[in-house]
């Protein structure tokens, strides 16, 4: 019936609907427009030009530069160090590897100055990657991976807990307002809370569990050695934010009408069948709309970062707060700032698209 | 039948062992801050870390409730309970209802626009809030209005997405068949949406509106900007910013431990209380098909 | 002439200014830290000026004790141009970068007072000829040192950075055969923050490695004196210091010395107190000295400290500098030192026999002050912060071993260059 009059044209039924609809939206779209659109607008102007925070300096407009730094890369090629005597190229008499030109000499400097990011070997030749915005470049690639392993951690977590607790038990309720305890922690607080965990030394809980364990010397750095301070992060993000994505797929679960698992029964199909034939379907509205904005949050993590790492390594936003408080570069952290936007874009385009969620 | 038994004892015992399991993880963190809540400061420093507060020398169970005692008596950290409580309630519930409002368009009405409808309402809380802060202040400032309306105005950004996302996709997922019969019925669009549908998302508006008030509640850098010259309205998180130690860089962080213990049980408690509505809405969720 | 037609309109202006006062009181607000004690004394300084200007209220507003916050929550003040706050209590690196916002003191009557304080703060604060902000308490880095240990093996309390190497070895060595291994034999400030600028510029300073950007503006920091240090100090992470010290911060390394499992620590005055307090495990065993010298012969302490200064969006700076002036008084800097032990600015108080009998340190900590090297803030404003962020960045790089001081030193010097503009010299 509601077909059909789509494809007719609108009734006067149907005007009517989307007046009511209109009318339903107003409210929403009043308080955002109030409040969030002219920050949001002054954010797209800003990141075009050079304005410094808080100073009475001229403000220029720059048009993309403030990208061009940020997003600024280049590649080249480092020339292998010849000896003149033997005309073969330099080892190094400790390593024995093969001595190249210092990327410091082969970046250009001109008109800007790229900064070595990484280097890396192919067909022999050694190349080095070079960025304007080192810091920058890293925070992406630090931010964007922290965002994939946590959120697909949580998801998971957050999918498994929620089933258990969805399952008949004594005490799901007493569960049910435990799983909440991390979430409702305050963020800064539960960075505290983290970082004394995870102190370097034998204050900290994990150094003197692994240290009993025979694991360490309980003097391990956590969140100082490359190898143990990502997934730290990840490690605490996953805890903290775990509950909300459970709760929100609880919720989920729980709209899945009992019918189609009674009728599904009748049938014989077995719990692992269920859950794929019928919960997963069903729950995917409910799993993009978790999705995106736990990524949301989590491609705009600021308070683990910046509580847990310092200045050491940066994530976009703690980037941005850094350019925007420490350094004034009120123009840059809008293009920051946009970057993030335009990331996050990305991300719920892609969440919608890929579980198929109609939002029409 | 023997095996049969075998198989269900053990599928129990693997199901009370992942329950535990949840159950350590999700409270051992919080159950540290505790710990570290009945500390001294020289037992916070203790090498190694004891699992429940120990005399330095002596090494018997010795707690302080200092902490507590000291942030009890702290105006500021009490008032901002006040406040805090204040301002999530009225975020959440302007939220919900002009979020469920714009859902149930989202997810129910047939109209044009309504997929950057969706992506609009979501720009609106894609910034870092520190990006945004500077023009929000200045919006708060010339709409002059005092500090907790500008929160809970300001908290909308992030909230009111959010619910207007999340209700959407539960309003979607309700069947069309409802609506239809309603109408049917003869009753309004509006009248079906308040009388049939929103009883029937119950759970969902109490999981979001949970959620929601727990952003809020939790919320830091906005909070300190629009009380900055308002002291009797800041909230929680920032009182707690402004714990500080008897001198100058010194870090209360027993305080700080125990002034989250004490945040965090009412939010705990409010669940708890909460859980009767989740029940009651899907007992009458139970009746559709 | 010119002055002292300067000064009857300032005259002129007062009296109008008094006359609107009479008509209505004057409100100021004062931004000032939000600790304990020293909030107290403010709010007890506010209440003595009131007394004495019953025309005047003034509010004391507390701001978070973490310096970061703070910056950020005074730049959306300046940034809205906002009048509420007529004094703000602003950190000894921020008069340089936030110059423009603040009235000029000497227009206000500063000049009577200026020359008690320390002269290295006064030039600190002084931008372009205009006094930005008057000193009102300060803070220098120090060496702290277990006496019972250095006396138990028999040793001198180490002058040079070699000697604190060899000291912090043996004792380290003595003590964890003594069966405590936790203990270590020195710890500082290794996190990448303002803290290990302040930290790495007393090494560099110390061995004649210059202040990263020298006063008449250029880029000393790459420099052989400068490299040898920090190749050494990065050698002390894992050998005298922990591995984590490279995370720590002021508390972090306050906390391991006051459960006695550091021989030595470098941390600013603060710790004097607390470590004499009930709660801690060393009290009556310490004591502090000058941090060791290196290549120049004489040791470094980075100069920190507070200071005041007056909104130019004040609605009455006049009221306002008054208020400022009078916080920083002789007078009140006395109390302020004997009742918060906190260190004045002016330097006639470290012989007064009071402020001596309540704090019996602060004696000792007078040639610390005088010789304390100030943070290029000043010079390279407004961009110290980025200055000093790459700057730390750099040193953070070598002491978690990512890169060899010689490249870190030559890079951050190209880095410098970029961002100043100013060409490169010798310190």
């Amino acid at each position: 019936m509601f077909k059909k009059r789509k494809t007719v044209g609108m009734t006067e039924l149907g005007k009517r609907e989307q007046r009511l609809a209109y009318w339903l939206l107003l409210p929403t779209f009043l308080i955002l427009f109030t409040i969030a659109f002219y920050p949001l607008v002054q954010v797209f102007y800003t990141s075009l030009t050079d304005k410094t925070f808080a100073s009475n300096q001229e403000t220029n407009f720059v048009g993309l530069q403030n990208y061009h730094h940020l997003l600024g890369m280049t590649i080249k090629e480092l020339p292998p160090v010849i000896d003149e005597d033997t005309g073969e190229q330099l080892l190094n008499p400790d390593t024995q590897k093969k001595v190249y030109e210092r990327a410091i000499r082969i970046l250009p400097r001109e008109p800007v100055r790229f900064r070595e990011l990484f280097q890396f070997g192919f067909l022999g030749r050694r190349y080095v990657v070079g960025a304007v915005d080192r810091e920058f470049i890293r925070a992406m690639g630090d931010t964007i991976s922290f965002t994939i392993f946590s959120v697909l951690l949580e998801t998971l977590l957050g999918l498994g807990i929620a089933l258990v607790v969805n399952s008949h038990f004594k005490g799901r309720g007493v569960m049910r307002a435990t799983m909440l305890v991390p979430w409702a922690v305050i963020t800064v607080v539960s960075a505290r809370i983290w970082e004394f965990m995870l102190s370097p030394t034998r204050v900290g809980f994990f150094n003197v569990v692994l240290q009993k364990l025979g694991l360490g010397d309980g003097q391990i750095a956590f969140l100082r050695l490359p190898e143990w301070s990502m997934p730290s992060l990840v490690a605490v993000d996953v805890w903290k934010t775990t509950p909300f994505m459970a709760l929100l797929i609880l919720a989920g679960l729980q709209l899945i009408p009992k019918s189609l698992y009674e009728a599904a029964e009748v049938d014989g199909a077995s719990s692992i069948r269920q859950f794929f034939t019928i919960t997963l379907p069903l729950l995917r509205p409910s799993l993009a709309v978790a999705l995106v904005f736990r990524t949301l949050d989590a491609l705009r993590v600021f308070d683990v970062f910046q509580v847990l790492l310092a200045q050491s390594r940066y994530s976009l936003a703690s980037y941005n707060y850094y350019q925007l408080i420490g350094n004034r570069a009120m123009g840059l952290a809008s293009a920051i700032g946009v970057v993030i936007f335009v990331l996050i874009f990305a991300f719920a385009m892609l969440y919608m698209k890929l579980l198929g969620v109609d939002t029409e | 039948m023997m095996n049969k038994q075998v198989f269900k004892i053990s599928k129990k015992v693997v199901f009370w062992c992942v329950v535990a399991i949840i159950f350590v993880y999700m409270l051992f963190p919080f159950y540290w801050a505790v710990n570290s809540s009945l500390k001294t400061e020289s037992q916070l420093q203790m090498t190694p870390a004891t699992f429940i507060p120990r005399n330095p020398h002596t090494l018997k169970v010795d707690f302080t409730l200092d902490n507590y005692r000291s942030i009890f008596t702290n105006d500021k950290f009490i008032h901002g309970l006040l406040n805090s409580t204040i301002v999530s309630t009225m975020t959440t519930g302007l939220a919900l209802v002009v979020g469920s409002f714009a859902a149930f368009a989202l997810g129910k009405l047939r109209f044009r626009g309504k997929t950057p409808s969706l992506y609009l309402i979501l720009s609106m809380t894609m910034f870092p809030q520190v990006t945004v802060l500077s023009g929000l202040y200045a919006v708060i400032n010339k709409l002059n209005i005092s500090a907790l309306p500008g929160m809970i105005l300001s908290y909308m950004i992030f909230t009111l997405p959010f619910t207007v996302w999340v209700l959407t996709s539960f309003f979607k997922s309700l069947p069309r068949e409802l609506m239809q019969s309603a109408q049917v019925d003869g009753a309004t669009p509006f009248q079906t949406f308040y009388k049939i549908l929103l009883p029937l998302t119950a759970p969902a508006l109490v999981t979001t509106g949970l959620l929601a008030f727990i952003s809020a509640w939790n919320e830091y850098l906005f909070s300190l900007t629009f009380t900055a010259i308002e002291p009797a309205s800041r909230t929680v998180p920032v009182a707690i910013a402004l714990f500080t130690g008897t001198v100058s860089r010194q870090e209360p962080f027993g305080e700080i431990m125990a002034a989250a213990v004490v945040v965090t049980i009412p939010l705990v408690v409010l669940v708890l209380i909460f859980q009767r509505k989740i029940i009651a809405g899907l007992t009458a969720g139970a009746v559709k098909g | 002439m010119k002055k002292s037609v300067v000064l009857i309109l300032a005259l002129a202006m007062i009296l109008v200014v008094s006359g609107m006062v009479l008509a209505e009181k004057v409100e100021i607000t004062v931004a000032t830290g939000a600790v304990g004690i020293e909030y107290d004394l403010s709010v007890e300084a506010a209440q003595r000026y009131m007394e004495l200007h019953p025309d005047v209220v003034v509010n004391v507003l507390d701001t978070p004790d973490l310096a970061q916050d703070r910056l950020g929550l005074y730049l959306q003040f300046f940034e809205a141009k906002s009048s509420e706050v007529d004094v703000y209590q602003i950190d000894v690196i921020w008069p340089g970068d936030l110059a423009e916002h603040f009235v000029d003191l000497y227009e206000y009557g500063a000049e009577r007072v200026i020359s008690q304080h320390f002269p290295a703060i006064v030039e600190n604060n002084t931008v372009d000829g205009r006094l930005v902000a008057i000193p009102w308490f300060t803070d220098a880095g120090l060496l702290y040192y277990r006496s019972d240990l250095l006396d138990k093996y028999g040793l001198e309390v180490p002058q040079t950075w070699d000697d604190l190497t060899r000291t912090a070895k043996m004792i380290q060595a003595g003590e964890r055969a003594a069966g405590n291994p936790d203990f270590w034999g020195y710890v500082w400030q290794g996190n990448s923050y303002e803290g290990l600028t302040c930290n790495a510029l007393e090494w560099v300073v110390s061995n004649g490695g210059g202040t990263i950007i020298s006063p008449d503006k250029k880029v000393t920091i790459n420099n052989s004196n400068a490299v040898e240090i920090i190749e050494m100090t990065a050698n002390w992470v894992g050998s005298i210091s922990p591995d984590g010290v490279i995370g720590f911060g002021e508390e972090d390394a306050r906390g391991m010395w006051e459960a006695g499992n550091s021989a030595f620590m470098r941390n600013w005055p603060y710790a004097y107190s607390l470590g004499n307090s009930e709660d801690s495990a060393i009290a009556g065993k310490f004591d502090v000295a000058p941090l060791p010298a290196g290549n120049s012969g004489r040791g470094a302490a980075t100069l920190g400290g507070w200071q005041l200064a007056v909104s130019k969006y004040s609605e009455h700076p006049e009221v306002a500098a008054d208020v400022a002036l009078y916080l920083a008084s002789y007078e009140e800097q006395k109390i302020r030192a004997i009742k918060g032990s906190m260190n004045p600015t002016i330097q006639a108080l470290y012989s007064d026999a009071e402020v001596l009998q309540a704090s019996p340190f602060f004696g000792s900590l007078y040639d610390v002050f005088i010789n304390a090297a100030a943070r290029p803030s000043t010079v390279t404003s407004p961009r110290y912060n980025e200055v000093s962020t790459k700057f730390f960045t750099a040193v953070h790089s070598v002491l978690t071993g990512q890169n060899d001081a010689q490249t870190a030193l030559e890079e951050l010097e190209l880095d410098l260059e970029d961002l100043t503009g100013f060409e490169i010299g010798r310190p």
